[in-house]
Order: C-alpha cells, then structure tokens, then sequence
C-alpha cells in the first residue's frame, strides 16, 4: 500500500466533485433544532431592533459562511432590524461591504440609519472586550469612508456594555470568534447570542447551547437548513435575472450533494484502506 | 525597579480588569475602558513593528541573492503596493465614482480579484488531502481507534443527504445516533476540558498577577 499512488485518490474525489456539480440537483434538510433557534431568535426581534454582526471569517472559510451571512443579512434587513457591522478577521469588511451594498437597496434601507459598517479591529479577545465595554472606545470612525462614530444616527441609543444591542451574531471561523464572543461579551454583558460556523467548529458549540448560545448553523449543512427557513416565502428564482437569495439557497443545496458524494468517497478509502491493512497484516 | 515596576503594573492592570468583571463601579469601568484602549493601541502599533521587521529580514536576503530572493521582492513590492493604495483610497486622494460606494473600493477589488481566489483555492485543496490522509491513517488498530472510526463514520453520514438507494433509510438510523453523539457525549467531553482550561487559566492568570510567573520578563 506504500507503494499506491495517491495521485488515484485525487483523480476520484476529482471526478465525484465535478460529476456532482454538473448534476445540479438540489437537495432538501429538515432544519436541525439548532438551526431552527438562530431563525426563531431573529424572527423574535421586535422591529427596529439592533444587532451587532460580527464577521470573523476570511475566503478559506467562505464557502462555509458567506451563505449564512448573506441569508442572514436578508433576515435581519426584511425584519427592520438595524445592523452594527463589526469585523476581528482584516480579510472580513470587504463581504460586509459587498453584501450590504447589494442587499440593502433591495429593503430600501440607508447606511448610517440602517446599517453601519465599522470594520475590522485588531486585537482578538480585547478588541472583543473592548467593544463590549465600550463601542465609542473600540471605534473612532466608521470604516466606510472615515465618518466619525459620533456622527452616525443609528448609534445614537449605543450605551457602554452593550446596551441597546439585543443580539450578537458572530459569523465564526475559529480564532479569533464565537468562543470569544462568549467568553468576553456574551456571558458579562447578558447578550444573546448566535452563530453561524466552520464544520470543524462546530462540535464546540453543543457545550454552550442554549444558555451561553440562543442558537447555531454549523458549517454548509446550517447553512442549507437557514436558507431554506428563511425563502419559505419567496419568489422562485427567475433564470437570467441577478442572484437572489433563492439562487443561494439553490446553489447551496446543490452543494450539499457535492459533500454527501465527498464524504461517501471518503468514507469508501477508510473502508477499503482498513480492508487491505487486516488482510496484509499477517504477510507485513 | 527594573523588574519590581513591570511587575507592579501587571499586577495592578490585572486586578483591574478582573474586578470590572464582577463591578460595575462607574471609576472601575472607566479604568478598565481606558486600559482596553491601551491595549488595542499595543496591537496596532505591533502590525507596524511587524511591518517594519519583515522588510529588515526580506531586504537583507534580497540584498544577498537569496535563492528565493524574487519571491522576497514580490511579497515587499505588494505589500507597498496595496498599503500605499490603502492609505491614498483612505485619505481621499483616490475616489471610485461619486464616492457613494466608500472609500474602499480599489482595495476591495483587489481583495476579490487576488487574495479570495487564492486563498479559497489553496483551502480547497484540503478535500484532496483529507481523502488521501483518510486512505493511509484511518486504521482500526485498537478498541479506541474503532470507536474513533465508528463515531466518525456516524457523523459524516448524517451530516448530508445520501444521494443513494436507501438513502433516507439510512439517514433516519445514523441521525438520532449523531444526535446523541454531538448533544451528549461530546458536549459533556467539551464540558470537562473547558472546566479544565478554565481552571488551568485562572491559575496561570492569577499566577502572572501575583508577580509568581515573570516569563514576560524574560525571566
């Protein structure tokens, strides 16, 4: 078997990616218990409410959370909830830009009254404890073009230690992220809060639900179960017209067969690998 | 003074922020604001010092021809690149349109057309990667190594919709079987090493404030 090349092994996880992908068929998932508490946390907020969302996540975990963060910027934005955009990964603000400036014309809704977009900040942990005790602080101007914090309408009712703020929602990759969030902000200030992570995060989020973590979608499979909470009521999407939620929600569970046929193969090597060691165990 | 004055310092910043955790004394939280601050300003002020030493070590390989030394040279030239562009956008001496869309726009672009493929490219590779690894090391060799295999086998079936004859059946066997594999047993071994690391910091934190612990010193 040390002789076996493993280049065979990528020409198969090759093929079952690309076959998949040109298959196209989306594929359904009843929403987790998890999942189903991210959307009815949201769905609870009365209107006008201010969330604080955080994007901690760069381009190697975007496939994971870009379609939970844009399903949950459409959420937010169709519930008139106000958005505080926050950032503690450098490589986040340009998806906090690019998707508030395409979603946010759709609702109507205005940067500055609406939504603000404050940036990234250095620091990890003590930026996270820094903003939970005190946004003015943590934030002398805005990150979208150098507008001085004190001169944004939508933080006018923002107090010290989170207050005026009804959830926090960290979209995670790891380090710095929600277990942060939750060590620095969550449990002092009593904030509510949600995430969207990585797979490979999300066996520790189990500790913390539901009282540290009002709710949680875990990597792509989160995200199909969120997707498909939040286009319960909408449109079909049009072939030839711009992207809505509903083509990302497609996309996504188009996607999700993609993975099932990876995790198979995956699962396949391990059987046949574990197949071929007991067999030539007694000839090694 | 050299060490009694930093340890002091530690000491007193310390019991500050500890005690803003369980105080709401308006000259406590003032105090602790004001510390936060300092420390951002420290993490800032050491993106520049980060800056500035990989210039010193890149310009003195370049300098000696390095063998890697045009791979150097590219890494300087983007990094002045994109920060000199940064700071122009920034300061409004670039402006995309009418300037409604920010004043980020060139970075941005820059962001999406070069580091977001490259690094989603180089993340994707992992899928390779994990199937050969899965291929080669995932052996049955103990009682605990098939108990690993056999939860993890659990797991990755449940986790996505089986495109196979037989499909649901089998989700609708190995999903209430995840369920109790993430929702109990690995939540209370999640629990146990979190209580662990929590003390585990505690009693390295109170031994850093106390003066008992001076490695940041160098000692």
């Amino acid at each position: 078997m040390k002789d076996f090349d493993r280049r065979w092994i990528f020409l198969a996880m090759g093929i079952v990616v690309v076959s998949l992908f040109t298959l196209e068929k989306p594929t359904e998932m009843p929403p987790s218990e998890y999942v189903q508490s991210y959307y009815d946390t949201i769905e609870a907020l009365p209107e006008g409410s201010i969330v604080m969302l955080s994007a901690d996540f760069d381009p190697a975990s975007a496939a994971e959370l870009l379609p939970t963060y844009q399903a949950t910027i459409h959420h937010l934005l169709r519930r008139n909830i106000r958005v505080i955009n926050v950032a503690t990964w450098p490589a986040a603000p340009p998806y906090t830009r690019a998707g508030f400036d395409e979603i946010a014309p759709l609702y109507g809704k205005a940067y500055g009254t609406d939504w603000v977009e404050l940036g990234f900040i250095p620091g990890d942990d003590v930026a996270m404890g820094s903003i939970g005790q005190s946004l003015r602080s943590a934030y002398a101007t805005d990150d979208r073009d150098s507008t001085p914090i004190a001169e944004l309408p939508l933080l006018d009712g923002i107090q010290d230690r989170m207050e005026g703020i009804e959830v926090l929602i960290s979209m995670s990759a790891g380090y710095p992220g929600i277990l942060e969030w939750i060590a620095q902000v969550g449990g002092r200030y009593e904030v509510p809060i949600l995430t969207a992570t990585t797979a490979v995060q999300t066996p520790d989020l189990f500790a913390y639900y539901p009282t540290q973590l009002s709710g949680f979608a875990g990597a792509a499979t989160g995200a199909t179960q969120y997707l498909q909470l939040v286009t319960v009521d909408m449109p079909v999407a049009v072939e030839g017209e711009p992207e809505t939620l509903v083509d990302v929600k497609v996309n996504n569970q188009e996607r999700m067969l993609i993975q099932a046929g990876a995790h198979m193969l995956i699962l396949l090597l391990i059987l046949v690998g574990n197949l071929l060691y007991f067999f030539t165990k007694g000839s090694r | 003074m050299k060490r009694e004055i930093p340890i002091a310092m530690t000491m007193l910043a310390g019991l500050i922020v500890t005690a803003a955790f369980f105080s709401k004394a308006p000259w406590l939280q003032a105090a602790n604001a004001e510390l936060l601050s300092w420390a951002l300003i420290f993490f800032s002020v050491a993106f520049l010092l980060g800056i500035g030493n990989l210039f010193r070590i890149n310009l003195k390989q370049i300098a000696m021809r390095h063998p890697d030394w045009p791979y150097k040279a590219i890494l300087l030239i983007t990094l002045s690149g994109y920060l000199i562009l940064g700071l122009l956008e920034i300061e409004g001496f670039i402006v995309y349109g009418d300037g409604s869309l920010g004043n980020k726009v060139y970075q941005d672009w820059i962001h999406g057309a070069v580091f977001k493929p490259l690094q989603a490219t180089m993340f994707s590779l992992l899928a390779f990667y994990i199937a050969s690894a899965a291929f080669r090391a995932f052996r049955a060799r103990s009682f605990e190594a098939t108990l690993l295999l056999g939860a993890g086998a659990v797991v990755m079936l449940a986790q996505v919709p089986l495109p196979i004859p037989g499909g649901s059946a089998i989700g609708s066997i190995v999903q209430p079987m995840q369920h109790f594999l993430m929702a109990f047993v690995n939540t209370a071994g999640q629990k146990a090493i979190i209580m662990g690391a929590a003390l585990g910091v505690l009693a390295t934190g109170l031994r850093i404030v106390l003066g008992i612990e001076r490695s940041y010193l160098s000692e």
